[in-house]
């Protein structure tokens, strides 16, 4: 195995493991805030669960970014590329974006589901108004999720 | 398309006043709204409460019933008998609410007899009668809990200083203890006693010995179970009767909502004052017609004050996607404009996109199409169903297009996502321009029809113009005119986007209208989710794929595999399906509507059979 190698299926673990962490700690904020509401109201709880588990998503493009990376590399399949340091770290690199901003997102994302969560507490019919305000968020994940798949995409092995 | 609204005024005699508001909820189609001066029955707090506690006794009728399964559809009744009053089930509810307080009172007594129990069980084992531990002549008795850490040191002592000493039970407070001591020793022990940390505690008030006292507490306990465990036997036998609960409910519910029907009065007359469909007028005026001759029903355009309510009408197939633009904000009357036309196919296509594999969408046709079948969802959620039912059809076409089955390629007719990312890309970003430029013609239309011709040109023409331009720059065959119509754009859009301001504003205004292509930008970019959404349900469901082919060398691996397969391809499509319908709703707000639509109608909602636990059916309306 070369170093290029290592470096890469660094990469790919970096990104499939910041946006999970950042998921999993979204998809907690929105189940805390939703656990409440249920509570009071359990008929809400259908409505509650769409807009908690939007957070969820980052940990599945980054999970994706991984697989590509990891299928690109012929890991899979038996027959691993040789990958030289520059690949490497070319596929490091590209695995960042998802990785990092995923992170972020989720969480913010989660925040802001848990405020969209109180706000159909309170207007249960303004559910689909707080799940735009989180799609809003998640914007800014799939553009880096992107920008991940077309550079993995791109780099000449 | 919006139906006008009439505004409708009914006058008709007091007497015949809860006759015609039945008949005009069977009808369904009079909103009631309240005027100046209008009132409420007194009744109606009375009606209220009544349904507030018939809904209250079927949640605690339900608890000891288990629910109903979750794709059983509600019961169906027919309207005649949805309007009787059936006394059983008043009688039964009655009966209910008698159940409630007796088992509520029957664990308020469970409760205090357990902690009597707890606080009896240390004494047991004392073999003096507790009502004869008061001092005799010479010897004094006190009891009282120690720490549970050392009995054995406290009772040696309490020996020492004269004491007779008898570790009793272990209660919460700790150990007890019973001591028995000359009246001379009585200070040097209590002393003593101190110091080990003893807590003077006196013995429960009763004739005879403890372990009576124990036995007898037991018995109550053990009878009071019993009557709980009867009364619950008896709510869950009365809960069989459920559905006569569930139509007292809604029956309920339906008397509570034409009480509050707010109405002016005199003497002898009332008013009604409402919202009616243009083009249901007569259903209203059968309505009272088959109640009463003596009314006076007029029906008049709203003006410029009033606020009349939203009514889309549009075929079956734009109906149901109605809900997603409905959950944005209902098309507001006095904009004019109904987007759900235009929306409606873009949607589907969209969704498709997003999910975009022939087998996921094969298994979404038939799951919702047994889902619609046998629960038969009703109104909005209904309709979410249905947009998701027709969206399987897209789903279908795009994966074959794409050439996408359970996560394997296969012959795409086009190419596939993943082996040509940029061009998928660049796919979406010329659907995104084309869902836009919809929005924009829409509302240029929208601006001609109500005389703005020159709003429609400057404003959504020049910028149609412009963006069409600057994508033909990437074709070098088309390169040339498009740097002539980018070049007309952005001319017509500098010297006219500032046309209502003044002076100095007017230049200002044309920079800043340029500047917009900012917005126009993000918002095509914003289609590459698109892109990101149909690669992430391609790959999940090829990694699904490649961890079952991975494990499947022997027969247990084979099993497995499947498992690996149902679950894996369950959770891909179901995660699929919440992406494609929040992507492509935020689609549809931000970028779409952003274009051409702000909404602002208020729901038309009137006086009708409205139920919640069960469905009338009323096959003899002749209305």
């Amino acid at each position: 195995m070369t170093f290029g190698t290592v470096i890469a299926i660094v990469g790919a673990a970096i990104a499939a493991t910041l946006a999970g962490i950042g998921s999993a700690m979204g998809v907690r904020l929105g189940g805390q805030a939703a656990a409440g509401v249920v509570s009071e109201n359990p008929d809400l709880f259908g409505k509650l669960l769409v807009l908690q588990a939007l957070p969820g998503t980052q940990g599945i493009y980054g999970f994706l970014t991984a697989v590509i990376i990891i299928v690109r590399m012929g890991l899979l399949g038996g027959s691993a590329i040789a990958l030289t340091t520059g690949q490497g770290w070319a596929l490091f690199g590209a695995a960042m974006p998802i990785g990092i901003v995923g992170l972020f997102s989720a969480i913010y994302q989660g925040q802001t589901a848990a405020s969209a969560i109180h706000m159909t507490a309170k207007q249960p019919d303004a559910s689909a108004k707080g799940i735009t305000m989180c799609a809003l968020v998640e914007t800014y994940a799939i553009l880096a999720l992107l920008v991940s798949i077309l550079l993995i995409f791109g780099i000449q092995l | 398309m919006i139906v006008p609204m009439k505004k409708a005024v009914l006058f008709a005699l007091k007497q015949d006043r809860e006759a015609l508001l039945l008949s005009l909820q069977r009808s369904g189609e009079f909103m009631i709204i309240p005027v100046e001066e209008s009132t409420q029955l007194s009744q109606k707090d009375q009606a209220e409460m009544n349904a507030l506690k018939a809904e209250n006794t079927l949640g605690f009728a339900t608890r000891y019933q288990g629910k109903r399964s979750f794709l059983a559809p509600n019961p169906e009744i027919p309207y005649e008998k949805f309007i009787q009053t059936n006394e059983d089930a008043t009688e039964l509810a009655r009966q209910l609410e008698q159940l409630e307080e007796q088992i509520s009172a029957a664990g308020t007594e469970i409760g205090s007899l357990e902690a009597q129990r707890d606080q009896l069980a240390p004494w047991v084992t004392l073999e003096i009668p507790l009502h004869k531990l008061g001092a005799t002549r010479s010897v004094r008795f006190h009891t009282g809990y120690i720490g549970l850490g050392n009995a054995d040191a406290v009772k040696d002592s309490l020996q020492q200083a004269g004491a007779e000493v008898e570790i009793l039970g272990t209660g919460a407070e700790g150990r007890l203890l019973f001591l028995a001591c000359h009246y001379s020793d009585e200070e040097a022990v209590m002393e003593a006693a101190k110091a080990a940390g003893f807590a003077e505690s006196t013995p429960p008030r009763f004739e005879g010995l403890a372990a009576d006292a124990y036995a007898l507490c037991e018995h109550k306990l053990e009878e009071a179970q019993a009557l709980q465990k009867d009364l619950i036997q008896q709510v869950a036998d009365l809960a069989d009767r459920r559905e006569e609960l569930e139509i007292l409910c809604d029956q309920l519910k339906a008397q509570c909502e034409r009480l509050s029907a707010p109405a002016t009065e005199t003497e002898a007359t009332f008013c009604l004052h409402g919202w009616v469909r243009s083009d249901r007028m007569d259903k209203v005026k059968k309505a009272v017609e088959q109640v009463t001759e003596a009314y006076d029903l007029a029906f008049s355009d709203p003006t410029e004050e009033d606020d009349p309510p939203t009514v889309t009408k549009n075929n079956r197939f734009v109906t149901q996607f109605e809900t997603i633009t409905d959950m944005f904000s209902r098309p507001k009357p006095s904009e004019g404009l109904d987007p759900n036309p235009v929306m409606a196919p873009w949607y589907w296509i969209i969704f498709g996109l997003m999910m975009g594999d022939a087998g996921y969408g094969l298994i979404m046709a038939i799951l919702l199409y047994v889902f619609l079948k046998v629960k038969k969802p009703k109104g909005e959620f209904g309709k979410l169903v249905r947009v998701m039912w027709y969206s399987s059809i897209t789903t279908m076409i795009w994966g074959v297009v794409f050439g996408s089955y359970f996560g394997e390629t296969w012959h795409p007719l086009l190419f596939a996502p993943l082996d040509n990312p940029v061009g998928m890309l660049v796919f979406c970003l010329i659907l995104g321009v084309l869902h836009i430029f919809s929005g924009m013609i829409l509302k240029m239309y929208h601006d001609i029809k109500n005389g703005h011709f020159w709003d429609a040109i400057f404003d959504q023409l020049s910028w149609i113009i412009l963006i069409t331009g600057l994508g033909f720059l990437f074709l070098p065959q088309l390169a040339k005119a498009g740097q002539v119509m980018a070049a007309i754009g952005a001319l017509t859009i500098l010297f006219t986007a500032g046309r209502n301001k003044k002076g100095f504003g007017k230049i200002t205004g044309g920079l800043g209208g340029l500047y917009n292509i900012t917005g126009y930008m993000s918002d095509i970019l914003s289609y590459s989710r698109i892109l990101a959404l149909s690669l992430a349900t391609g790959v999940i469901g090829m990694v699904m794929n490649l961890l079952a082919g991975m494990i499947q060398g022997s027969v247990i691996g084979f099993v497995l595999s499947l498992a690996i397969y149902f679950v894996g391809h369950a959770f891909n499509i179901v995660m699929g399906l919440l992406s494609a319908y929040v992507h492509d709703s935020r689609l549809q707000y931000i970028e779409f509507f952003g274009k051409c639509y702000e909404g602002g109608g208020k729901p038309f909602k009137p006086l009708s059979v409205a139920t919640k636990h069960v469905d009338v059916i009323d096959q003899n309306n002749e209305i």
